[in-house]
């Protein structure tokens, strides 16, 4: 087992534990959408480690990456339409405000 | 068509014409009742020849309704149709004037028809149910006039006390049937033994009741309430001759100790009513009074084991007495009323009226050569023949006396006074009937030989008889006429005026009881309702505290169980915060536990 | 190997720490670009692993993205140049728990299992391009299908979210 390998799954893991952390703990809308980001940017790396590591001769690991970074881009479009949405909508994106669906 | 069904159906046809037609109710009545006599006079001839004849009907198994035709039926179904026919035609103009004929002349058919077939009953069922229908249209007819004040209780009161009376009649009857296993009056008539002895005392309990004797005398008096003619009928020739008719025909089979009670209570009626009739201040309720006594007389007379006597002069009084109300009902028209100081001198405003009932008085005096003479002194000859000769004998000899006394009185107070009459209508008519009833009662005394013959008995003769019974009642009119009744009776006035009531009457001695048995029925009734209400009001109660229970327990149950659902739910609400940021910790969480378990699983196997 | 193994050390490491500062900063726009530069790392990291093609594609997205992204920041913020230092967190330390959690299961995993030998023979440059290529029109054609359609789909779909609906009273003033 190479020590490569390890070294960008251990980046990826850092990379989840830090998205997790700002998704979770930020209130703007934007920002927990950048934790979003480095989330999948993490789950990018580890696959990119594993097919370059394990399986270089398969394109359908890159297959698999080039969907994740459309995925990033519709995630941030479809998000960012409805920031503006709320934005006109409440006048600010703070997720504290956002109780309306409050059970 | 036969004879004994047309003496009872003629009046009873004629009087459910009327009440289809109603009209000609007088006219209707008349015809009636003439048919019917044409047939009781067919009747009489027959049994004058020794033809018998029988009518028998379906009735109840093995008793089936006889109605006969013997000697002794056919008499009396010929004096109630005379007599009934003469009552009419006075009735036709005392009723002129009075607007409910048509009710008046259907009741008076329909007693007569009732009358007829009790004196032609063969059977004591059909006697029984003819016995009903007299008492019936009594009350009917005495409470003519019942919008009148004290009219409607004095037809009650006289019902009341015959049916009571009645009861005797129907324990004897169900006796007798029992003993002799048919209803046939014939058969019954040779019962002997105890039974004979209980069944002859019921009788006479209800002969009392029906024939106004003491102490059931009451009633008549009261009953002349009703209009004249009603009187004179009923209350003088028929109904009250109901009692002594019974007696007459079981006289065969009453025994020696029935025959003594007989007598002495026709004796202490005589005295009784006699002393009641000096006292009187009416003409109709003394004429009541006199009626009684004669009944008196007849019971003496059965009493003394001569039936045959008690006939005659049955026979002979029917016809006197209904001519002496019919003279009153004259009077009454007259001065419009029948109080004794109303009618004094009313004798002088009709003359002629004064002379009929002055020798109908005379008849019932026992003067000779009217009838009254004959059957008085055959009463008193079998008076003095009887096994107590001593007292029936004083008792008959009293009557006497007596009857002279008050008959006397009443001609002195009719007679003594000034005129002042006015006109009546219907005179014309009254007075037609008045005139053959006083004919009748005055030359009846002529036909009794033919009557003894054809019965096949002999009156008792007595030469001591005759004298005694003339001189007691030329003594007794002598008294009446000039010496007032009050002083005759002296202290014994206010007692007399009250009827003799003895320890306060039959007010105390059965009205009052009978209240407080009422009251206490009432009194158990409202402890019997408290106690039924008591039983709901349980049942209530229960109900309430089941329903208690299911609102508080079991209701209580489900609603805690509900509650605390809605706790629970309530609770987990908070989970739903609406906060994205605690939906995606939420999210992480169970992503992790998810994954734990994968992990776990894949491990372990 | 040990140039690669530096450059991807070297690399990731800039990567993870530009992703802190993300969140440590008050500065909205810093964020962006700390995100910016986090993302660029990864780029190049994927360079060194000798995936040109995504390397590339990477770099050149995320800086297009980035940039939105900071455009956005200023839209949208209370505070883009954080001169308030507010410190806009909640929940800090569950997702701490949560985020550490994670990455100690992540890197258990990556140690613990065992992933086989590694793979020394890379096609190259050229040749990765061509296969992707082929990947793509021929098995995957599919999931290339589907993810245009999808894309479509979102740019429809943002764009109905986020125009202003216009009433016809309002347009005619009644």
């Amino acid at each position: 087992m190479g020590i490569e390998l390890l070294l960008a799954l251990i980046t990826g893991a850092a990379l989840f534990g830090v998205g997790i952390y700002g998704a979770l703990s930020q209130t703007n809308l934007v920002m927990i959408m950048m934790g979003v980001e480095l989330i999948l940017a993490g789950a990018m790396v580890n696959l990119v480690a594993f097919w370059r590591f394990l399986h270089p001769d398969i394109p359908a690991g890159q297959m698999f990456v080039l969907i994740i970074i459309t995925v990033m881009a519709i995630e941030m479009a479809v998000g960012f339409g409805v920031a503006i949405a709320r934005f006109r909508a409440k006048g600010s994106v703070e997720m504290e405000e956002a109780a309306e669906l409050k059970g | 068509m036969n004879l004994i069904a047309a003496a009872i159906l003629a009046p009873l046809s004629t009087m459910a014409l009327i009440l289809l037609l109603r009209r000609w109710p007088a006219a209707l009545a008349l015809l009636g009742a003439t048919a019917g006599l044409l047939a009781s006079i067919a009747l009489l001839t027959n049994a004058f020849n020794g033809l018998t004849d029988a009518l028998i009907l379906p009735g109840l198994p093995n008793m089936p309704l006889r109605l006969v035709s013997t000697p002794l039926s056919a008499l009396l179904s010929t004096l109630v149709a005379t007599i009934s026919t003469l009552v009419l035609v006075y009735a036709v103009g005392y009723m002129k004037q009075d607007g409910e004929k048509v009710r008046f002349f259907a009741t008076m058919l329909l007693f007569v028809s009732a009358m007829q077939t009790l004196v032609l009953a063969g059977d004591w069922i059909l006697l029984l149910g003819a016995w009903e229908l007299i008492g019936l249209s009594s009350y009917l007819l005495i409470g003519f006039w019942y919008r009148r004040p004290g009219v409607s209780s004095a037809a009650t009161r006289a019902f009341l006390v015959t049916r009571s009376a009645d009861l005797g009649l129907y324990i004897a009857v169900f006796i007798l049937i029992a003993n002799a296993g048919t209803s046939d009056i014939a058969a019954t008539l040779h019962t002997g033994g105890h039974v004979a002895v209980v069944a002859g005392l019921l009788l006479l309990v209800a002969a009392m009741g029906k024939s106004a004797q003491t102490p059931l005398h009451d009633w008549l008096q009261r009953a002349m309430a009703g209009p004249t003619p009603v009187s004179a009928l009923l209350h003088s020739a028929t109904l009250v001759a109901a009692g002594a008719i019974l007696l007459i025909r079981t006289a065969p089979m009453l025994p020696p100790p029935v025959l003594l009670a007989i007598g002495i209570v026709g004796g202490v009626t005589t005295v009784v009513t006699g002393l009641i009739a000096l006292g009187e201040r009416d003409l109709k309720r003394l004429l009541a009074a006199s009626t009684s006594i004669q009944y008196g007389l007849m019971l003496m007379a059965v009493g003394a084991g001569a039936p045959l006597a008690a006939l005659l002069h049955l026979i002979a009084h029917a016809a006197i007495k209904s001519s002496l109300f019919l003279g009153a009902g004259v009077f009454q028209h007259s001065r419009e009323s029948t109080g004794f100081t109303d009618l004094e001198g009313a004798g002088r405003d009709r003359p002629r009226i004064f002379f009929g009932f002055a020798l109908a008085a005379l008849a019932l005096a026992g003067i000779p050569p009217l009838s009254g003479f004959f059957s008085k002194d055959a009463i008193i000859a079998a008076a003095l023949a009887a096994p107590h000769a001593p007292v029936l004998a004083s008792f008959a000899l009293a009557g006497t006396v007596l009857t002279g006394a008050y008959m006397a009185r009443a001609l002195r107070i009719l007679w003594r006074g000034k005129s002042a009459g006015r006109p009546i209508a219907g005179l014309g008519w009254m007075a037609a009937g008045l005139a053959g009833l006083v004919i009748l009662g005055a030359v009846l005394g002529a036909a009794f030989p033919s009557i003894e013959t054809v019965l096949n008995a002999r009156l008792p003769e007595n030469t001591l008889a005759q004298i005694l019974g003339l001189s007691a009642a030329l003594g007794g009119l002598t008294l009446g006429w000039f010496i007032p009744g009050q002083r005759l009776l002296g202290g014994l006035l206010p007692w007399a005026q009250r009827g003799f009531a003895i320890a306060g009457g039959f007010d105390n001695w059965i009205v009052r009881p009978a209240f407080a048995m009422a009251r206490a029925c009432a009194r158990l009734e409202r402890v019997l309702n408290e106690g039924v209400l008591a039983v709901g009001r349980l049942g209530l109660s229960i109900g309430r505290m089941t329903r208690k229970g299911d609102d508080q327990g079991i209701d209580g149950l489900i609603y805690s169980l509900v509650r605390g659902t809605i706790r629970l739910g309530n609770n987990a609400r908070a989970l739903q915060s609406g906060l994205i940021h605690r939906e995606m910790a939420l999210t992480a969480v169970g992503t992790a536990l998810i994954l734990t378990a994968l992990l776990i699983a894949l491990l372990a196997y | 190997m040990s140039a690669q193994m530096f450059f991807i050390g070297f690399f990731g490491l800039a990567a993870v720490w530009f992703g802190i500062v993300v969140f440590r900063t008050f500065s909205m726009v810093r964020s962006a670009l700390a995100l910016l530069f986090s993302q660029t790392a990864l780029g190049a990291m994927f360079l060194s692993m000798q995936a040109e093609f995504l390397g590339v594609l990477q770099i050149m997205m995320m800086a297009t993205e980035m940039s939105i992204m900071a455009i956005f920041m200023v839209m949208f913020m209370m505070d883009p140049g954080g001169l308030g230092e507010m410190d806009m967190t909640h929940q800090k330390r569950l997702s701490l728990i949560a985020g550490l959690v994670s990455f100690v299961g992540a890197v258990a995993v990556a140690v613990f299992a065992d992933w086989g030998p590694a793979a020394s023979v890379v096609p190259d440059a050229a040749q990765q391009t061509v296969d992707l290529g082929l990947e793509l029109l021929g098995r995957s054609m599919l999931i290339f299908e589907t993810a245009g359609i999808t894309i479509l789909t979102a740019m429809i779909a943002a764009t109905a979210v986020a125009i202003q609906s216009v009433t016809r009273s309002n347009e005619h003033g009644h």
